[in-house]
């Protein structure tokens, strides 16, 4: 049986949607990060990086929220395996939201890791616009491969949580991202919001009746956000 | 397998340019003039929608983003790396991602530190990256000394090891003073790209780029 260490409204729950989409079974562990549990050696041994998630499996800890999604994608064949011809699609964009979308997302909700206090304004400016781009690419990719970018799969839940952090965050900044200019990123929302397991994970994390299409402030009912 | 890889010397493009030689696949070079704005015609847009290279045109249409391509190498080749069965994939995985979406992106925020902030912020952005690459070739090496992979090894080729190559030696070479890293500070890593380099396959790349014989450990050289 898997375990994924997890924190709400955190990465781990592009994966924890993906497993339960596919009724995968696991157990969840709670990272306490009030307590900063991510930092312990006991986390550290897991996934050195301190980053969550980290699932651990029967052959070890995969670490990385694109390494998990392929991981799991190629045991459980939730996407093109080696040799399919959507393979290669599957591939790029993977490594374009892991690389590029969610490492810039991060750099938004974290402006004093990249710029002093008097220049975040310049910092969200150049960021918003880059990852506004960086989203329109994705809305392309979608409409391109609907198989791929489907609800309850790696790219698509991958795609669809981005977006969620992207309307929330920054909570002092203001509004930068309309989720109605990109239809196709917008469908998904919807049809991932009506999938039976939304609901259950959108309840053990504190995210809202509407998670994807109208996102609100998390109110986790165990554990932190930050 | 026809292969095309748009390249130009001593970008991302020369990374897969290593596993290419290395695995002895056949493939066209498509050389791209980066300086003239080839990255921005519809032409290559239509190939890489995000307008970076490399990009690799395969029979299975093209592909982009240094890591994938790697990774599509390794799946069709069962080479340079673990396959889906192995039990060693997932930790390949996870370090692959991490050398993709941190180490890279650390190192092209030291690159072209306008891009976080603009240029008034520019030493900022270079100091921050400068710490990430740090800490991050520090997870490098502490994962090479406790675990010795096979999959980031002396003894075996692997595309990770080209991979963290080419970013060591732009790490070496671009940073202005006092930014940029001594590889002795990182001495498992540098045992792995010393034997990386010294391969048949790699230094006919190394001769065709113009890259020294020495790419990885001494690049000045």
């Amino acid at each position: 049986m898997y375990t994924l260490h997890y924190a709400p409204d955190n990465a781990s729950l592009i994966i924890r949607l993906v497993l339960d989409g596919a009724g995968i079974p696991y157990r969840t562990h709670l990272v306490d990060r009030a307590t900063r549990q991510q930092d312990s050696a006991a986390y550290r041994a897991l996934n050195p990086t301190g980053l969550i998630p980290t699932l651990e499996t029967p052959v070890g800890p995969v670490s990385e929220t694109g390494a998990i999604l392929l991981w799991l994608s190629d045991l459980h064949h939730l996407g093109p395996g080696p040799g399919d011809p959507e393979r290669p699609a599957f591939l790029k964009w993977m490594f374009f939201l892991s690389n590029t979308a969610h490492s810039e997302l991060r750099q938004i909700f974290y402006p004093h890791q990249y710029a002093p206090a008097d220049g975040h304004h310049a910092h969200f400016e150049i960021m918003s616009t880059r990852m506004k781009r960086h989203f329109a690419l994705l809305d392309a990719a979608a409409r391109q491969w609907p198989k791929l970018f489907a609800p309850a799969r790696p790219l698509g839940v991958y795609a669809i949580v981005l977006t969620r952090w992207a309307v929330l965050y920054p909570v002092n900044g203001p509004r930068w991202l309309d989720l109605a200019d990109y239809p196709a990123l917008e469908a998904l929302a919807a049809a991932q919001e009506a999938r039976v397991e939304t609901p259950v994970v959108a309840r053990a994390e504190g995210l809202g009746a509407h998670p994807f299409t109208r996102p609100e402030q998390p109110n986790p009912p165990e554990g932190s956000v930050l | 397998m026809i292969l095309t890889l748009h390249h130009a010397p001593d970008f991302a493009s020369t990374i897969v340019r290593f596993a290419l030689e290395e695995l002895e696949l056949p493939h066209t070079l498509a050389l791209v003039d980066i300086d003239g704005g080839a990255l921005a015609s519809p032409e290559y847009r239509r190939v890489n929608p995000v307008g970076l290279i490399p990009a690799l045109e395969t029979d299975q249409g093209p592909m982009f983003e240094t890591a994938a391509i790697l990774l599509w190498l390794v799946d069709q080749t069962g080479r340079l790396g673990p396959g889906p069965k192995d039990p060693d994939r997932g930790a390949f995985l996870s370090w692959l991602f991490f050398t993709s979406n941190a180490l890279h992106q650390a190192a092209l925020a030291m690159f072209y530190p306008h891009r976080p902030a603009g240029e008034a912020n520019s030493d900022a952005a270079r100091a921050a990256a400068q710490e990430q690459i740090v800490a991050r070739l520090g997870l490098i090496e502490a994962m090479l000394a406790a675990q010795s992979p096979r999959w980031l090894s002396a003894d075996h080729p692997g595309v990770l090891g080209y991979y963290i190559g080419v970013l060591v030696r732009w790490l070496i070479l671009l940073p202005p003073a006092p930014y940029g890293i001594d590889l002795d500070d990182f001495p498992h890593l540098k045992a792995v790209l010393a034997a990386h380099e010294a391969r048949t396959a790699a230094q006919r790349v190394a001769a065709s780029d113009g890259l020294g014989s020495t790419p990885f450990t001494n690049p000045g050289s």
